[in-house]
């Protein structure tokens, strides 16, 4: 393995400091801009078409990532922005848009209009347009409903991450409606992978517990048919996202991805909220199951005690023989990097620097996930809020050794110009095959994902002819 | 045959104006798609916008030169990692992306300290890059910056550097295609005749309008280095910001894509005297007629003939031999513009294909009256297509084959139909004699790809037809 780090042991507290990149100015995002994670959750609803309201490119290439990332083409609109619209306002713009989908369309049934920076300056009322729309549609289609939720995501704003909640929650905002209890529980995963959406149905499934999984994005690996049938989108229904506000409980496994929508079911439609926090390693999938059990009365069932000791086991071939001191990096979602930190505890990989977008700084701060981190740490963790790439990238080209970085692929040639091995996680990871259907929550997902860590390791030693003798015995 | 109106398009009948069927013996002074149009809101159009124009078809493709964009970071994130364009220096220009991460503040307030900031703070983390494009967006541009006066201010603060500045938020123009013109008319007005190139040669040109796409530019290098061709710049394709400071230097213009980058061939003609010399570097026979006309240009017509033979002897049997097995296949073109009509004759010719629909996102009524000449009767020319006029016209068609982007790509493998990157190749370069053979390859290994054909088997099926049999020798 690699060298030991066997030097004398300072006699000091282990540290883990909050800082915010100190830079103006970016150079390579982690994150794409509100509007970009608007359309994320909107591609989620079946029979919905997101409606950008900005230029061209806003939509063109959002479409390009999510294709890059799941290998699949998804649907979404734009009002196409231009010069005049900048001058005299662009509602008119939103007006046709929305009355040629519903007519080109007959099946759509929630388009959620989403405004760019360009727009919010502009100043485009999207509320009073909405009211104009509803009247034409009434007119031109009686007896036809089409949802249109109004998504203010200004690109000055947040980031994707801010964009996915602001439009989860004014899809639910729009179409939520009070009715008879369903008995079932809303779960909101944020921002994952279909590979996790199916694992979270199949655990609930396991526990008999009847569940909604917002959104149930399974879909977006869809297959070549026969028939030649396009399956490539959503499955949540708009009845789905109705009772929503009839639900027993909402499950919120992302505190900045859900946890806007969880709260306003709660306050505005009595729906209790039980935020956990995202399930990644195995005690974060202990206390989510547990939840779910507190929630609905039903017990955890053996087939997950069983799954939980064959990840134990694996985990346990890996963690002090490959993993232990070795030093990480990780970047992406604030949910998704905090949830992996502990992971990497769980397996003795140490987690000493974590990149977080976004400038939600003063929010972080009291994520209740750091004071963990650093009651747990016995190690130092910097943690960079507001990060770009170039804060890692800077930090090992100065001397920093790392001995695995985790993130998306946005960040690739990080790992390939330093020669640090990489493992793709979080969004988007096009420059590795078919992720988007595997899990990283859970049990499962944590089983695979150190699996993964390590065999990029063991191949890492290999090509770099590091001690790779080592596994001549293993 | 007249302009079409597709079942699709019964809601939006002036869709009719861009979609033309051609009949027999009609040419495009009785019938041309309107193209350079607004798009109809909601329609589901393939276009990009105009910033995109410029940052990541012609001013990103530079190998040493910050693109500062100043706005919000989307635009950052949206315009990188979306091209195959490699240097021959690491791919600075693939790896690296500039945003002001413009915030609420600035839009009140102003971004101009911000973009100070930024692009000061870009030059101190890379300090041996000198160049700089800065890109307005559209938030910056509805507030009004003047970022030419931070630019000048940065270069008064910082005398070894050179920043260009192109101001062309999102919403200008109806596609990418104003981002070009922006870029090319700023770029010959404020720094075209700013540095003195070194001669090395005494024949020297600009090539203009490749970038590089897989290695374009650098295979047809091959070319100009043994015609003995000294290229002064190249417009963009593994370019530097220098070499396109001296472009008044040479002595002709030799332009590929003529929509992207024809405006600063016509300008260099117009201030400098320069000529244009069109060619086409697809396709053996129009990479042989480009390389004839540029030697007979400079006068050394049997380098150029000794150079076309060489190629035809290494590469033409090997064209021939996916000609033979892709004679009357059937093919779709949905990209930007001209690659219609510098494709539609090359595939035929060269390789037997039928291209019998074509689609263009941005290019203009010229680049229609081109395709409708060179390409076939019975195919449709489509401005600004939709994804359900696609599926319309797929229907109608039945291509063997779409040129398109990925995401169009993805589309329709589940109607199991294969398609090529038409946009960034499947494995290129596809320009010269070699490309042209990487071209056929990829063709020809969509076209028999053994899994499309497994698609359309229903197991359930007790008598399924016999799939085709891909030939997998060497060609």
């Amino acid at each position: 393995m690699s060298d030991c780090n066997c030097e004398v042991a300072e006699n000091k507290p282990a540290e883990v400091k909050l800082v915010p990149r100190e830079r103006a100015g970016i150079i390579n995002p982690m994150y794409d801009c509100q509007p970009a994670g608007a359309q994320y959750a909107g591609i989620g609803v079946k029979d919905c078409i997101p409606l950008v309201h900005g230029g061209q490119g806003c939509t063109m290439f959002v479409r390009l990532l999510f294709a890059q990332h799941f290998k699949e083409n998804f649907d979404v609109a734009s009002t196409s922005l231009h010069e005049d619209s900048a001058v005299f306002g662009g509602v008119k713009r939103v007006e046709q848009g929305v009355m040629v989908l519903a007519q080109r369309y007959p099946n759509l049934r929630v388009i959620p209009i989403i405004t760019t920076c360009s727009t919010e300056i502009i100043g485009d009322d999207i509320e009073g347009t909405i009211r104009l729309c509803q009247r034409a549609l009434a007119e031109a289609f009686p007896g036809r409903t089409i949802h249109l939720a109004p998504v203010h995501t200004p690109s000055f704003k947040g980031s994707h991450v801010s964009g996915y909640a602001e439009c989860m929650k004014s899809m639910v905002k729009t179409i939520a409606k009070k009715g008879e209890p369903t008995g079932k529980l809303n779960v909101f995963p944020g921002w994952v992978n279909p590979g996790d959406v199916m694992l979270l149905k199949e655990y609930l499934s396991k526990m008999e517990v009847d569940a909604t999984v917002f959104m149930d994005t399974e879909d977006f690996d869809s297959p070549m048919l026969p028939g030649k049938t396009i399956e490539t989108h959503g499955r949540t229904t708009v009845e789905d996202i109705e009772d929503s506000a009839n639900a027993i409980g909402s499950l919120s496994l992302a505190r900045y991805e859900s946890g806007s929508t969880t709260k306003l079911l709660a306050d505005q439609f009595s729906v209790p909220d039980y935020p956990v926090d995202t399930p990644y390693g195995i005690a974060n999938t202990d206390a989510m199951l547990r939840k779910i059990s507190e929630i609905t009365g039903k017990p955890i069932p053996e087939s997950l005690v069983r799954e939980r000791g064959i990840a134990l086991d694996a985990l346990a071939d890996l963690a002090h023989m490959f993993f232990a001191n070795k030093k990480v990096a990780i970047f992406g979602h604030p949910d998704l990097v905090f949830g992996l930190a502990k992971f990497c505890m769980e397996v003795e990989l140490e987690p000493v620097l974590l990149l977080i977008g976004d400038d939600q700084g003063n929010k972080y701060k009291k994520d209740p996930r750091i004071a963990e981190l650093k009651a747990a740490a016995d190690f130092d963790i910097e943690i960079v809020h507001n990060a770009d790439l170039w804060e890692l990238e800077t930090r090992i080209k100065k001397g920093l050794k790392l001995d695995l970085i985790m993130g998306h692929s946005k960040g690739r040639y990080v790992a390939i110009d330093a020669n640090i091995p990489m493992v793709r996680v979080g969004f988007p990871t096009f420059d590795r095959a078919g992720l988007y259907r595997k899990p990283t929550m859970g049990y499962k997902g944590a089983m695979e994902l150190a699996e993964t860590i390590a065999n990029t390791i063991f191949a890492h030693m290999e090509y770099t002819r590091n001690k790779e003798w080592i596994l001549n015995t293993w | 045959m007249p302009m079409v109106l597709l079942k699709c398009d019964s809601d939006i009948p002036e869709r009719q104006k861009h979609i033309y069927l051609k009949g027999p013996n009609e040419d495009s002074t009785e019938f041309l798609p309107v193209a350079n149009a607004p798009t109809i809101p909601g329609t589901l159009s393939e276009r990009g916008c105009a910033f995109c124009g410029a940052k990541l078809v012609i001013g990103g493709v530079l190998k040493d030169t910050i693109q500062m964009i100043h706005g919000p970071l989307g635009c950052a994130y949206d315009t990188w990692h979306t091209k195959r364009y490699p240097t021959d220096n690491g791919h600075f220009n693939m790896k690296y992306v500039w945003s002001t991460d413009m915030k609420e503040s600035h839009v009140v307030f102003g971004g101009e300290k911000r973009l100070e900031q930024s692009m000061h703070e870009a030059f101190d983390e890379m300090p041996e890059i000198k160049r700089m494009i800065v890109y307005t967006t559209c938030p910056t541009a509805l507030i009004g910056d003047d970022v030419k006066a931070v630019a000048r201010k940065v270069m008064k603060d910082r005398p070894d550097v050179d920043v260009f500045t192109v101001e062309c938020p999102g919403f200008a123009g109806v596609s990418q295609s104003k981002g070009h013109h922006v870029l090319n008319i700023g770029w010959i007005n404020e720094k075209v005749a700013t540095l003195e190139p070194e001669i090395t040669s005494e024949y020297t040109m600009n090539f203009i309008g490749d970038f590089n796409i897989q290695g374009d530019t650098q295979l047809l290098q091959t070319y100009w280095d043994r015609l003995g061709i000294q290229v002064i710049a190249h417009f963009t394709g593994n370019g530097t910001y220098d070499a396109l400071r001296g472009m008044h230097r040479a002595q002709l213009n030799v332009v590929n894509c003529a929509r992207s980058s024809g405006y600063i061939a016509n300008e260099l003609k117009k201030q400098y005297g320069i000529p244009r010399l069109d060619i086409d570097s697809w396709g053996f026979n129009y990479m042989a007629e480009g390389i004839r006309k540029i030697c007979a240009f400079f006068g050394i017509e049997e380098k150029g003939e000794a150079l076309i033979a060489d190629e035809y002897t290494k590469w033409k049997p090997k064209l021939d031999w996916y000609k033979e097995r892709l004679q009357g296949k059937k093919m779709a073109i949905w990209t930007g513009g001209p690659r219609l009509w510098h494709w539609t004759k090359s595939v035929e010719d060269d390789l037997g294909i039928q291209v019998v629909a074509m689609s263009s996102k941005f290019g203009h009524e010229e680049d229609f009256e081109k395709v409708i000449a060179r390409g076939q009767e019975g195919t449709y020319y489509i401005d600004d297509g939709n994804e359900l006029e696609f599926f319309e016209i797929l229907d109608l068609v039945k291509p063997d084959v779409v040129f398109t982007g990925p995401r169009v790509g993805e589309l329709i493998k589940k109607l199991h139909i294969p398609y090529v990157n038409g946009h960034g190749y499947h494995n290129g370069p596809y320009m010269g004699f070699e490309g042209f053979v990487n071209l056929a390859r990829d063709t020809y290994n969509a076209v028999y790809n053994p899994l499309r054909h497994l698609a359309g088997v229903d197991i359930r099926d007790a008598n399924p037809v016999a799939l085709p049999v891909k030939i997998r020798e060497a060609a």
